[in-house]
């Protein structure tokens, strides 16, 4: 499994290097309910650097989903700063952030998500469909679900593909328009170990030969551990991991 | 890879939509089949109308439509035109061809000295207002009898046939029939036909004018009261124009109305294809949260939905079209005796009603479109 082999991912002193993929200051995310504020993220600082990889653990409700979609700019923060590369994210038109979303960020969901009238093929290429370059676009991704191992499921509708299957399309999917940045909110999750190792070996391989970096959450502490980071959320605020040895929890713990 | 998929490949967002509309197919159907009713209402209304006013007005054509009737007015004396007053008519209507006739009645002389009366039109050739159907009339025209299809038939009689008619109380004298007219739905058609020099004076009760259009029949109607009705009723002028007119509209009323029926229905096909494509929307939430999550913009999700909409929308128009079409080549073969005669606005109406289907369909489409494509991913893929 992962070797942390990485120069600088030392305790603490590895932001020196570079510029983040994407960082984030003082970020607080706040829901509004029924009058009542709910404070999902209350004022954590992460960074992601090119070809890192993070798990995001914790209990339920503890926020993890909620920084994943910041991540993914598929939300902004109440307050706080996020940056993609230079870039602060809030000054992002919605469209702006849309074509980032598509061009660096690619996803991956517990529950799939695969469009059930496409096929697994066509599921792949979804993301990259407008762009009215079939060719190219059928051909990468041929290339990437055999690279996954469904070449002889390609033209198969998702109900007719296991679970791991269509998570492994699923991963396909996210890496069509060869993201900087690929998050999987419990990828694992309704799958059984040995398919989850193929799909965290799937991960590692792309992080280690594409520099693509993997922020993954899960409950699974097995699962944690193939990460090079694990950062851990507590009601909102981050902490040092238990299995305290490599993970900085994203540089720096508040209080 | 297939020339299919490179076609396809060209149109990523109908692709998807298809796929989706065909996925959830009895939804789907009836949401086109309330578009294929209310195409049908339009298109089948309107036709099946038209063709019906059409047949309308082409007997009232043939009535004489395009011809102004002048008879004596109150005025006028003495109560008869005469060649000076068939000369100041001629005068004022121009280029149009005028026919003055004078009508009458006789005894028709049958044998066992039975008696019959009959209705006679005296005038200078019947070619001008009527066609033959068999015989001639010859080129000086004097003293033989032309008679009018139904009476030729009723009577069995033809060319050659002879009949006595008794003009005045007992002098009778024998006609030759030389020629039988073609039946005629005509307006003032009568029994038979005798050359004016035999009535017993060269007066005409009526003047008839035939124009080419009924627009020219109006406006020859007009000047001649103007001319002749300035300050006493001279001419009693009367034309169809104005009944015409009365028909058209009271025909396009109707049709109107009906359509407007038509339109009701496909309004509800409006309705049907919102709520289907509501259901859609709320039952792919997810599904659109990934495209939306994976970079598809909110045009794209409007674009999908509202070609989805619309391929319903073209496929009921498609079936209705059909439907509507066979409808009106029955109304056309009812009505106009041929099942091709579609007029123009026949034609208008089954691609008024096209279009409104498919503009319908697209209207219908719109809230739902707009309504999931505003909707946040993160939302959308909440749990
Ligand atoms: N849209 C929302 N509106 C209101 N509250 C929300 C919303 N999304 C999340 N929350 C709240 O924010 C907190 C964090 O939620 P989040 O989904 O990030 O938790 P999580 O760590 O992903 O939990 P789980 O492991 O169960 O998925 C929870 O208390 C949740 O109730
Ligand atoms: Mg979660």
């Amino acid at each position: 499994m992962p070797v942390d082999d990485r120069p600088g991912d030392g305790d603490g002193n590895e932001a020196t290097t570079g510029t983040p993929l994407i960082s984030g200051t003082n970020v607080v995310k706040e829901y509004q309910t029924g009058g009542q504020t709910i404070r999902a993220l209350k004022r954590i600082d992460f960074r992601i650097d090119e070809a890192d990889s993070v798990a995001i653990v914790g209990p339920s409700g503890s926020g993890k989903s909620t920084l994943l979609n910041l991540l993914g700019l598929l939300d902004v923060p109440t307050s706080g700063e996020i940056r993609l590369r230079k870039q602060d994210v809030a000054t992002l038109s919605d469209s702006e952030r849309n074509r980032e979303r598509k061009q660096t960020i690619g996803f991956v969901f517990q529950s799939y998500y695969l469009i059930p009238t496409l096929t697994a093929l066509e599921n792949v290429e979804m993301p990259r469909m407008l762009d009215r370059t079939p060719k190219k676009t059928r051909d990468r991704a041929t290339e990437l679900l055999e690279r996954v191992g469904l070449s002889d499921r390609l033209d198969h509708a998702p109900d007719e593909l296991s679970g791991g299957q269509k998570q492994r399309v699923a991963i396909a999917r996210s890496l069509i328009n060869d993201p900087e940045l690929v998050l999987a909110d419990e990828p694992t999750g309704n799958l059984d170990r040995d398919t989850g190792d193929q799909i965290l070996d799937l991960f590692e391989e792309l992080r280690a030969e594409e520099g693509v970096a993997v922020v993954m959450v899960t409950h699974d502490e097995y699962v944690a551990e193939a990460a090079d980071r694990v950062v851990n959320l507590v009601d909102g605020t981050l902490r040092a991991p238990d299995t305290a040895t490599r993970a900085d929890g994203g540089h720096r713990d508040r209080e | 890879m297939s020339r299919l998929y490179r076609l396809t490949g060209r149109f990523p967002v109908v692709v998807i939509a298809w796929r989706n509309v065909s996925r959830a197919k009895a939804r789907s159907a009836l949401a086109a089949a309330a578009i294929v009713i209310g195409v049908v209402a339009i298109g089948a209304i309107g036709a099946g109308g038209a063709a019906f006013k059409q047949s309308q007005f082409q007997s009232i054509q043939e009535q004489g439509a395009t011809d102004v009737f002048v008879a004596p007015g109150i005025d006028k004396e003495p109560g008869h035109f005469d060649r000076e007053d068939v000369k100041a008519i001629e005068e004022t209507v121009g280029s149009a061809g005028v026919v003055a006739t004078r009508g009458g009645e006789a005894e028709w002389v049958r044998r066992g000295d039975r008696r019959e009366s009959v209705s006679i039109t005296y005038m200078d050739d019947p070619r001008s207002l009527y066609t033959i159907n068999d015989g001639a009339i010859p080129e000086n025209w004097r003293r033989s009898i032309v008679v009018s299809n139904e009476f030729a038939q009723e009577h069995g009689l033809g060319p050659e046939s002879r009949l006595t008619l008794a003009l005045d109380e007992d002098t009778g004298a024998t006609y030759r029939v030389v020629a039988v007219l073609a039946a005629t739905q005509g307006f003032g058609s009568s029994d038979v036909y005798l050359p004016i020099e035999q009535a017993p004076a060269r007066e005409y009760d009526q003047v008839r004018v035939r124009t080419r259009s009924v627009d020219r029949a109006e406006s020859t109607a007009d000047a001649l009261r103007e001319r002749f009705n300035d300050r006493e009723d001279r001419l009693l002028v009367f034309e169809l124009t104005s009944l015409v007119r009365l028909l058209k509209t009271i025909v396009n009323g109707i049709n109107v109305f009906l359509t407007g029926l038509g339109s009701i229905s496909l309004l509800v096909a409006g309705v049907s294809i919102t709520n289907t494509m509501l259901m859609a929307v709320i039952k792919r939430r997810e599904e659109i949260g990934v495209l939306r999550a994976t970079g598809y913009g909110k045009a794209d999700i409007v674009r999908i939905l509202l070609v989805e909409a619309v391929i319903l929308g073209v496929i009921g128009v498609v079936v209705g079209l059909a439907i509507a079409f066979v409808v009106a080549s029955v109304a056309n073969a009812i009505f106009l005796g041929d099942p091709l005669a579609f007029t123009s606005d026949s034609l208008l109406y089954l691609l008024g009603a096209a279009a409104f289907g498919i503009l319908t369909s697209l209207i219908a489409g719109a809230y739902p479109a707009w309504r999931a494509a505003n909707e946040r991913p993160v939302d959308a893929l909440r749990g």
